[in-house]
């Protein structure tokens, strides 16, 4: 009795709402947030959407095409969180400021 | 019927974290919600008969990336934030305005296009969700083989300038 | 879960017990530390409380949940509180995804009046295909526990501690994944059932065509990975932050690392996180190097069958003639003889061939923390980055290398 496939026959369309929910929250932390890890972290919240859909498509097309998706997704970001870690800590580093706004004011 | 209600204790545990993670005045708060609905997201995807995406989620996302976030937020040592959010009462009607229509937008598109997949309800699902690991394994190493190399080349450039951004001294900043 | 009542409450008392399992194995090996640093360090160790002094540990546990339950000021309570909790999710998640046993095969039987089917009852939590996969990422989330109580206390030393302790688990992470690769590529699955059957045989290979096999040894995976081996048990240690990688509790420099605001109970889970991760790490090393609850050619399966048949038919009729006159017909049943009672029985006898092998693993963990000293932190990182790394990449080579030519032809 493996524990995989126990969730099946929800439907398609719950996995999407679902998703599709999940997105909007994050695009909404990415508008409305300050602090610029929050923003990173909204993003990771979409991607995460994004790669629900993949999955839930994947499963029910049967077609293994989707999972592949998501494994390049996710090495993406975490590249991309890598990175963008790596910046923030070079930025507060030198100016004690994590402020979205105070980005603005950098030049060169 | 049993499917249907770990579902929605799932759907229900990942939409209040993610809640959670956005609203949240501490950021380490946030990191850590942000790191339980992941790992939901995790058990979500074993139950859609994808286990070894389900467990690279488990290590890569919850296990490394959110690891990551919590250590450089207690390294930063941040109070809690008086204001979170981003001021302006308009501009704020109106970005949540623009989620409200992206989610509208999708959701319209969710369930107008519904029926055309013709598998709206249970559909086929995977025929072995043994197999499925093998399977990805041959097919990312003979379809995608260019994209997967490419993407190594990418955490190489990216691990290297990690390394230089943060040794980072001087620059025009420099006082 | 499963098809009828039955199966599902047996599903579910499963995992409860296997967590009581494991919750319980942390005072015996308390109690086993003890006495065994004593041993080693030429003392006596506890001895007052009960014979051997083995009710020290009812002591310990009474002392441990009346204490007093105190917040330290500014800490972070949710947090604070979730911590404990949190040590003791990965460690509990990870052992129920193990076979203890090989799988009981039920055939039908009467019961309170109706028929129950035919069953296959895994010896373990929850079978899961991927396992491998699943238990590695479970335990990476044990870095949170030790984020989470060293920042939440509000005290320099917690978070020192727990950054030291976070870096150090990610780091020998890598090491302990890229060690496995190579038993992935020798058993080609992911699943530890099937691993444990492919060890359960005699050693045998085909090296160039040629059919090498040598009848007295079994099919362990540590004759074909004796590097993996090593290098999986070092980085177990450093995972469970046990004594030569014990930097983020290290009681000279830091106090007592992450949990040094924590007493009584919350403690208690901190220790049974621990313990209980020991616990998968010989369960885990059991299972890929040392053929898990199997015995290859010294103990197979037909013996252990026929000797629990000749215990169960010689044994039920004296247990039916003593239980004769006081219990109805229904409840005298249970204790026939019978195909379901044998299968049972060998279930437990290679369960405790496992539980066997685990505890010489366990002793070797208490026996390597009271003889090595503790490493300089920069010793460690140069361990786990530049010596254990790039040897698991060379093994990962050579083996791939290997399994190609031999599987050739």
């Amino acid at each position: 009795m493996p524990i995989s496939g126990v969730l099946l026959d929800v439907g398609i369309n719950h996995y999407l709402v679902l998703s599709a929910l999940l997105f909007t929250m994050g695009m909404i932390g990415v508008l409305m947030r300050k602090n610029v890890i929050v923003i990173l972290m909204s993003i990771e919240l979409m991607l995460n959407a994004v790669n629900l859909t993949f999955i839930t498509f994947s499963t029910y097309n049967a077609n293994l095409n989707g999972q592949i998706m998501v494994f390049f997704v996710m090495t993406i970001a975490a590249a991309e969180a890598g990175v963008g870690l790596a910046l923030a800590v070079a930025i507060y580093k030198k100016f004690k400021e994590v402020n979205i706004r105070f980005f603005e004011q950098l030049r060169g | 019927m049993m499917s249907a209600i770990f579902f929605y204790i799932l759907a229900t545990l990942i939409l209040v974290f993610a809640y959670k993670t956005i609203t949240a005045n501490n950021p380490i708060h946030c990191a850590l919600y942000l790191a339980i609905t992941m790992i939901n997201l995790a058990f979500l995807f074993f139950g859609l008969n994808a286990p070894f995406i389900g467990g690279v989620q488990l290590v890569v996302y919850a296990g490394a990336v959110m690891v990551l976030f919590v250590m450089v937020l207690m390294l930063f040592d941040l109070k809690s934030e008086i204001r979170a959010f981003s001021r302006g009462l308009f501009s704020g009607l109106l970005k949540i305005a623009s989620a409200g229509l992206i989610f509208g937008i999708l959701s319209n598109a969710i369930f107008k296009t519904g029926d055309l997949l013709g598998l709206a309800s249970g559909g086929p699902g995977m025929p072995d969700p043994a197999g499925t690991s093998r399977d990805l394994a041959i097919m990312l190493f003979t379809k995608y083989l260019f994209a997967f190399e490419a993407l190594g080349l990418l955490l190489l450039l990216v691990a290297v300038g990690a390394v230089a951004v943060s040794r980072i001294k001087g620059g025009t900043h420099a006082n | 879960m499963g098809s009828d009542i039955f199966e599902v409450g047996v599903n579910f008392g499963k995992m409860v017990l296997i967590f009581v399992m494991m919750v319980q194995i942390v005072p015996l090996l308390v109690w086993v530390e003890r006495r065994g640093s004593a041993f080693i360090q030429n003392r006596f160790g506890p001895n007052r409380v009960g014979p051997l002094g083995l009710t020290q540990l009812l002591a310990d546990a009474v002392k441990f949940i009346f204490k007093e339950d105190f917040l330290p000021e500014k800490s972070h309570r949710l947090v604070f509180y979730a911590a404990p909790i949190m040590a003791l999710i990965p460690a509990a998640l990870a052992f129920a995804a193990i076979p203890l046993s090989m799988p009981i095969e039920i055939t039908q039987f009467e019961m309170l009046g109706s028929i129950w089917g035919p069953y296959r009852f895994v010896f373990q939590g929850y079978e899961i295909g991927i396992g491998i996969v699943f238990v590695l990422g479970v335990s990476s989330l044990a870095a949170y526990s030790l984020l989470m109580a060293g920042w939440a206390s509000s005290n320099k030393y917690s978070l020192y501690g727990a950054l030291r302790a976070s870096a150090q688990t990610i780091s020998y992470e890598l090491a302990l994944g890229l060690s496995l690769v190579g038993i992935l590529l020798l058993f080609n699955t992911f699943n530890f059932q099937e691993i444990i059957v492919l060890q359960d045989k005699a050693l045998a290979f085909s090296f160039f065509g040629q059919e090498v096999s040598l009848g007295w040894l079994p099919n362990w995976g540590v004759f074909y990975q004796p590097l993996g081996a090593i290098i999986f048990f070092a980085a177990m240690f450093a995972e469970c932050n046990r004594l030569p990688f014990d930097l983020p509790e290290a009681e000279a420099e830091l106090v007592a690392g992450y949990h040094t605001e924590y007493g009584g109970l919350k403690m208690n889970m901190f220790y049974i996180g621990e313990y209980g991760h020991m616990l998968v790490a010989s369960a885990l090393m059991v299972t890929f190097y040392f053929g898990g609850y199997s015995l290859g050619p010294w103990l197979t399966e037909e013996t252990v069958n026929g000797l629990s048949q000749w215990i169960v038919e010689s044994i039920s009729p004296t247990i039916v003639y003593l239980m004769d006159i006081p219990f109805p017909e229904s409840f005298a049943a249970i204790f026939e003889a019978s195909q379901n009672k044998v299968n049972i029985l060998t279930a437990f006898v290679f369960h405790g061939v496992f539980l066997g092998k685990v505890l010489i693993f366990l002793w070797l963990f208490v026996h390597v923390r009271w003889t090595l000293p503790r490493f300089r932190y920069d010793q460690l990182m140069d361990l786990g980055w530049k010596t254990m790394l790039p040897w698991a990449l060379a093994n990962t080579i050579l083996t791939a290398i290997v399994v190609l030519v031999m599987r050739m032809n």
